[in-house]
């Protein structure tokens, strides 16, 4: 027990901030279940979504938000580039939306390939992906 | 190591019957255990003697659910241990509301709580007890006093918010008006007689603008407390007490650091004795400066300036002093504090933390029974780990 802390201890001093390469190059896009009907979504909008404090769109359509783990790039590209928040920003927003009552968490997934298959099959579906693996399964929303 | 595997389990099953049947059932939960040492004073049990104490200990679980598209039930329930604060272990509850969210359109959001509903107070109140959103083991205690926190924690009734999205930022605001649950805590901080404090209808308001997604907060908050006063010295004393507090929230966030400072003008009125002598008015004020600095995603530094004044015509404590009630240092309370967080994976914390103090504004009566067998000066070193999922 002892030996696993220091170790996780030593690792975790060595860590550089940005854990990994960005997802770079690829244009991250958001994308949604095609029964959203709506095309692009404004960034106010975007933010409120992906804070967990706005639960459905202007359609009155309950919203489902998915996400990839706080380190992975792919979410820090998303957060960063997109949304224009970091990680820990956002990671803060839904510790205080859950524990105030006020909202919930989003569903957390672990790849991308799970991400895109979620947002599919979930009426209501948001999340984002790469641009090349878009599919028609799925809609893309531009950021306004 | 018990409550942690039973907490994951628990969010797995929360997780797997979300994407089994898109129920929306959240359940989540926190734990924190703290020992607090200091060289003088008490805070949080025993903790001048010996090794320290471990009666600081926080418990919460929540469960969340959708209804339908508009609609959000939620309650938590909060247990936890303080040193000698009132309601050692006995289960609260912490929250518990229904949402409405009446209009969700690209531009504007409306919504109501009905229920028993956090108090939007500065930046921190609403999860003040939950350790993953403080900045360390303990929240400034100028304007997040533990000692007589039941004052300004949740209120029961009617809350109106919304938001109102501009081009590149958005505008909060939340009314709310309900009877607050003023406990024994706030009665012995009001004064060592412990008058009875009997909570009337009272209100909570806040206004918060957020520009470019958080990375510059800001914030005006304020409440009007309401209580029937009387002594339990001189029954036939009664009359009415009045908290208002007033907050500006300032914030930069960036990348690696954020800046947060809150200022806090108070007014604690006392009206309507038969002995206008009984009647007055005394205004504190309050104010912290704080910097967080990441090292990493795990690793995170805290340095904080926090000073209290009890009444701001009396900034030195004198006056107070000479009427015989107290010894002047108990009027103000000036904390330089810095600590040290580890993240050490996303359920996981540990944390440590160092205050040095000049003067027990803040320092609680629970644990401090005798005003005059304090110390003006003391140190305050607490280590806390804690657990959310």
């Amino acid at each position: 027990m002892l030996r696993t802390l220091i170790v996780t201890l030593l690792l975790s001093l060595s860590l550089p901030f940005t854990t990994a390469v960005q997802a770079d190059d690829a244009n991250v896009v958001v994308i949604a279940n095609p029964a959203i009907a709506q095309t692009s979504i404004p960034l106010e909008t975007l933010r409120a979504v992906f804070a967990m404090r706005q639960r459905s769109l202007a359609g009155g359509q309950a919203l489902h938000v998915f996400v990839l783990d706080d380190d992975a790039p792919l979410h820090e590209t998303f957060s960063k580039r997109i949304l224009g928040v970091y990680p820990h920003q956002l990671r803060l927003a839904w510790e205080r939306a859950v524990f105030s009552g006020t909202g919930q968490a989003p569903n957390q997934v672990a790849s991308e390939a799970a991400m895109i298959d979620a947002v599919a099959s979930t009426p209501g579906g948001i999340g984002y992906a790469r641009q090349f693996n878009v599919t028609d399964r799925i809609r893309v929303l531009a950021v306004d | 190591m018990v409550f942690a595997t039973a907490g994951a389990i628990v969010a797995d099953t929360a997780r797997a019957q979300d994407s089994d049947d898109r129920g929306t059932l959240q359940l989540h939960g926190f734990m924190s255990q703290a020992l607090v040492v200091t060289d003088r004073n008490a805070f949080f049990g025993s903790s001048d003697d010996g090794l320290g104490s471990l009666e600081y200990t926080e418990i919460g679980l929540n469960a969340s659910m959708r209804l339908g598209d508009r609609f959000l039930v939620a309650g938590q329930a909060l247990s936890r241990v303080a040193g000698n604060y009132g309601d050692a272990w006995e289960p609260t509850l912490d929250y518990g509301i229904v949402d409405y969210q009446a209009l969700t359109s690209e531009a504007l959001v409306l919504g109501v709580q009905v229920g028993r509903f956090k108090n939007p107070f500065g930046f921190y109140n609403q999860t003040r007890d939950v350790p993953s959103t403080r900045p360390g083991v303990l929240l400034p205690q100028s304007i997040y006093y533990d000692r007589s926190r039941s004052l300004g924690m949740a209120s029961d009734g009617v809350s109106l918010y919304g938001e109102r999205h501009l081009a590149n930022g958005t505008l909060y605001w939340q009314g709310g008006i309900g009877v607050p649950q003023i406990g024994e805590d706030a009665e012995i901080s009001l004064s060592a007689r412990r008058p009875d404090l009997d909570a009337k209808l009272s209100t909570v308001g806040q206004l918060l603008y957020a520009h470019d997604g958080g990375r510059i907060n800001a914030a005006l908050s304020t409440a009007r407390v309401r209580a029937d006063y009387r002594s339990r010295v001189t029954p036939s004393s009664e009359g009415e007490f009045l908290f208002q507090p007033v907050i500006v929230s300032l914030q930069y966030n960036a990348e690696r650091w954020s800046v947060t400072s809150e200022y806090e003008y108070q007014t604690r009125e006392l009206s309507g004795f038969g002995d206008s002598r009984a009647n007055r008015s005394t205004d504190g004020e309050s104010f912290y400066v704080q910097y967080q600095y990441r090292f990493n995603s795990r690793w995170q530094w805290l340095l904080r300036y926090d000073y209290t004044l009890s009444d701001r015509r009396d900034r030195n404590g004198r006056l107070y002093a000479a009427t015989g009630q107290g010894p002047s240092y108990s009027r103000f309370a000036k904390d330089a504090t810095t600590g040290l967080q580890w993240q050490i994976n996303p359920h996981w914390s540990l944390q440590a933390e160092w205050h040095y103090v000049d003067g027990t504004a803040w320092l609680p009566r629970q644990d401090n029974p005798d005003d005059d067998k304090t110390e003006r000066y003391w140190n305050l070193l607490l280590f806390q780990t804690a657990y959310s999922f």
